[in-house]
């Protein structure tokens, strides 16, 4: 995102004119600056406000009151919370807090008028000598018991929808509590419920500290040769634009982040008993190190220290189809692993969510070694056999690039390049290597469609076996206004809610990809070469995407495929 | 494949396949409504956004953007009332028009206003972000909050190079999830990585079902597009 910031018209202006001011000057050239600003009426005028409606002399009203024509008062009048409508005489000053204030025709005030957290709302023909204050933004007061006013100390906002989330502050240190589920719905953990304190310390302007725990119940039951209990905690400091942090870690995780996000394929598992992702379990330790070099560009150095170990599906409930069977959890290559890593983040989206323009550019190099490495027997064309008498070492490359353009102000189009795979070193272990083919990156063909799995071998879990990936795609979108539901009828024949789909996104979508074997033999690509365009798979689909949800057909046009029919919970990328 | 990818029985004939895809858009551009008219005309709550006047010596001039009888509408005061925060996105974008070729976008500036009640206060709390920061007021009557919705913003971004240009300004309202508000929460405390970088733990499910309830339950979502007319920059 372009720093942006603000020169407000209205800080320029004096204090009494700042409510009614209604037009803000953006210039999006000037420096930006991390600032919260909490604007309200001037403290000296709150304070006269308080003490005019606290003095005995006052008459004091609140709620709805109204002065009809013909009427007259005389003396000092304040309401608090209401609207006070004057038409009659008023012989005397007037404040309202919170409240506004009605002028209507007819009405004679003669003296000071001074609203605070309302309007000043004047009619033609209404007639007014002495001074006028108004401030729109809300007078910071309560009232107290015996019916006065005080100042309201302004509380702190906290997150008060989340239902299983709570933050409070002690001092300087926020806390937040959290109690939810843990990542995604799995053939391993079920659902894991994920639970623990965040403290987070201002400790200067820009510095600050942040310790994370977090507990994890797994719900499966016990024959996953995993822990019923997982935990996560990391303590991290920044300052200014960098960073550090260290973790200990007990945890499930996925082998590939692909075909579906965490939270696609977490419904998936639970709604149709089908989990497109494959697991181990990971304890260690860990730090990393990381600068913001400016807002969208991130470096990132990071360290750890692994075992990694394999799990056992087992058989959690599903919605639908309950009495399948999931599908087997590969066996990985079991040992100790240091990880060496540095990853760069480009980001100037203009959203996080559903970006219309900018770069999203994400690459990462790891160097992982083991001395304890207790392989599982893979075939020769795709691992040699592990080394003995020396440390198994290899490295690894992943990049993403996307970016997202509006062509026409109703037209986007969205590219996409990702690879990810092997560079250097020994040949992958089991939970490093590749696959393609589903929903995500090719969505005209079957989930793993390439394994680079060689003739003749079979394995129940459908294996990952390839060191390499590429993937291109390319949509295009243009939105519609589409209708599909109704609209509820509001209690005065005004239209109501619209329980349904109103817009959403045409697109039209292409993508190719190709995984491979590196190195000599028959069927590999060689290490420094990337297969041919022919060789790759590509398909074309169209699909509608109302942001929460979308849904597509997509053929594979390089083979004898199917059509597929596809549900997205979320923007393809 | 199951799961998420379903799909009939059999393989159909090529041609079956091209004249589905080519039928289903075709059907979808007919049925569907230009969305920007559709916007317009069937809300009560309005965008417009003008040029300000042609002073300058190069004939440069800055878009004003200006939203209208958004709490008019009844939904979006509903949901306020309901405990949803309301998020109003204004997003300008500077075209430069070329004649026999598309459009060329040089620009867009975009804003934050999320407006929300506080039941225990009886007050409403408006944050109007640009970039990293933010500004809180709060209003106590709806006569001031609608008042103080409808401020204009003029965006300094006038083009430099000569040519012909518009300005085109969108408006989408929409209601925050509880994730966006914790995001929020989190982005006003100062805690940027936390707001921007990777998605937290207990989110993942949370956030997709949250947003996807949300948009089926029938709580108001908006778009508006404007535009202005051409001028030239000499």
């Amino acid at each position: 995102m372009r720093p942006l910031a603000v020169l407000l018209l209205l800080l320029a202006l004096p204090p009494a004119l700042r409510a009614q001011d209604s037009v803000i000057v953006i210039d999006p050239d000037a420096p930006a600056a991390d600032s919260l600003e909490r604007v309200g009426p001037p403290p000296d005028v709150v304070a006269e406000l308080i003490e005019f409606y606290n003095d005995s002399t006052t008459t004091r009203v609140q709620g709805d009151v109204a002065f009809p024509s013909g009427s007259r008062f005389d003396g000092r009048l304040a309401l608090h919370r209401g609207n006070l409508r004057i038409a009659g005489r008023v012989e005397g000053p007037i404040a309202v807090a919170n409240g506004t204030l009605h002028l209507l025709p007819g009405a004679d005030v003669r003296g000071d008028i001074l609203v605070i957290g309302g309007r000043l709302i004047r009619a033609a023909g209404a007639r007014h000598e002495g001074r006028q204050r108004v401030f729109w933004d809300a007078a910071p007061v309560v009232q107290t018991e015996d019916g006065l006013l005080e100042i309201r100390e302004r509380r702190r906002p906290i997150g008060d929808l989340a239902a299983a989330r709570t933050s409070f502050q002690t001092g300087k240190v926020r806390t937040t509590l959290l109690l939810g589920t843990g990542g995604t719905y799995n053939r391993i953990e079920g659902l894991p419920i994920v639970f623990g304190p965040t403290f987070d310390l201002r400790t200067g302007r820009r510095s600050a500290l942040k310790l994370d725990l977090r507990g994890i119940l797994r719900t499966a039951g016990s024959e996953t040769k995993l822990a019923d209990f997982g935990y996560q905690a990391r303590g991290e400091f920044r300052l200014g634009r960098f960073g550090v942090a260290g973790r200990v870690y007990s945890e499930l995780t996925p082998i590939e982040d692909h075909p579906l996000s965490p939270s696609e394929a977490g419904w998936s598992a639970f709604l149709l008993q089908r989990d497109y992702r494959d697991y181990f379990d990971r304890r260690g330790y860990g730090g990393l190190a990381w600068v913001q070099v400016t807002r969208p560009l991130r470096l990132e150095l990071s360290r750890r220290r692994d075992d990694e170990r394999t799990v056992r599906a087992t058989d959690p409930w599903s919605l639908f189809r309950n009495s399948d069977r999931w599908r087997r959890n590969p066996l990985i290559d079991d040992g100790h692993y240091i990880t060496t890593g540095v990853q760069l983040d480009l980001d100037t989206r203009n959203e996080r969510y559903l970006p219309s323009t900018g770069w999203l550019i994400r690459a990462r190099f790891e160097h992982s070694s083991s001395g304890d490495v207790a392989p599982v027997q893979l075939p020769r064309l795709v691992r040699p056999d592990v080394p003995v008498g020396r440390r198994y070492a290899f490295d690894r490359l992943f990049f993403d690039v996307r970016r997202y353009s509006r062509i026409t102000p109703s037209l986007r189009v969205n590219a996409r390049l990702r690879a990810d795979g092997w560079v250097g070193g020994d040949r992958f272990p089991v939970q490093r290597r590749v696959s393609l083919g589903g929903p995500d990156l090719l969505p005209g063909y079957d989930f793993r469609v390439s394994t680079c799995a060689p003739s003749g071998f079979s394995d129940p879990a459908l294996l990952a076996l390839c060191d390499r990936v590429v993937t291109a795609q390319v949509e295009i979108r243009t939105r519609l206004g589409l209708n599909l539901g109704f609209r509820t009828r509001a209690g005065d024949n005004r239209s109501g809610r619209f329980i349904g789909i109103e817009e959403a996104d045409l697109v039209f979508l292409a993508d190719a990809g190709k995984g491979w074997l590196a190195g000599d033999g028959p069927g590999q690509v060689p290490v420094n070469r990337i297969p041919s365009f022919d060789e790759w798979k590509v398909d074309v689909g169209i699909g509608l995407d109302a942001g929460e949800i979308g849904a597509y057909i997509a053929k594979g046009v390089s083979d004898d495929e199917s059509v597929k029919f596809l549900v997205r919970l979320q923007r393809r990328f | 494949m199951a799961g998420f990818l379903l799909h009939p029985p059999g393989p159909p004939p090529q041609r079956v396949w091209a004249f589905t895809v080519i039928a289903a858009a075709l059907a979808l551009v007919a049925v569907a409504a230009p969305r920007e008219a559709h916007a317009q005309a069937g809300n009560s709550v309005r965008l417009e956004v003008r040029l300000t006047p042609d002073s300058a010596p190069r004939g440069q001039r800055a878009p004003v953007v200006r939203s209208d009888n958004l709490l008019g509408d009844g939904r979006w005061l509903s949901t306020l009332r309901s405990g949803l925060p309301v998020r109003l996105h204004y997003r300008v974008e500077i075209w430069r028009s070329r004649n026999g070729w598309l459009d060329q976008l040089t620009r867009q500036v975009y804003w934050d206003v999320v407006v929300r009640h506080e039941p225990l206060l009886d007050q409403y709390t408006m944050l109007t972000i640009f970039g990293s920061r933010v500004q809180e007021r709060r209003y106590a009557t709806l006569d001031a909050l609608t008042a103080a919705l409808a401020f204009a913003y003029q965006i300094n971004v006038s083009p430099a190079e000569a040519g012909s240009y518009y300005y085109t300004a969108t408006l989408e309202v929409s209601t925050l999830s509880d994730s966006d508000l914790d995001e929020l929460e989190r982005f006003l405390e100062g805690d940027l990585e936390g707001a921007r970088g990777r998605e937290g733990l207990g989110d993942a499910l949370g956030r997709g079902a949250t947003r996807f309830l949300l948009r089926l339950a029938g709580l108001p979502r908006l778009r508006l597009e404007a535009r202005t007319g051409r001028f030239v920059v000499r």
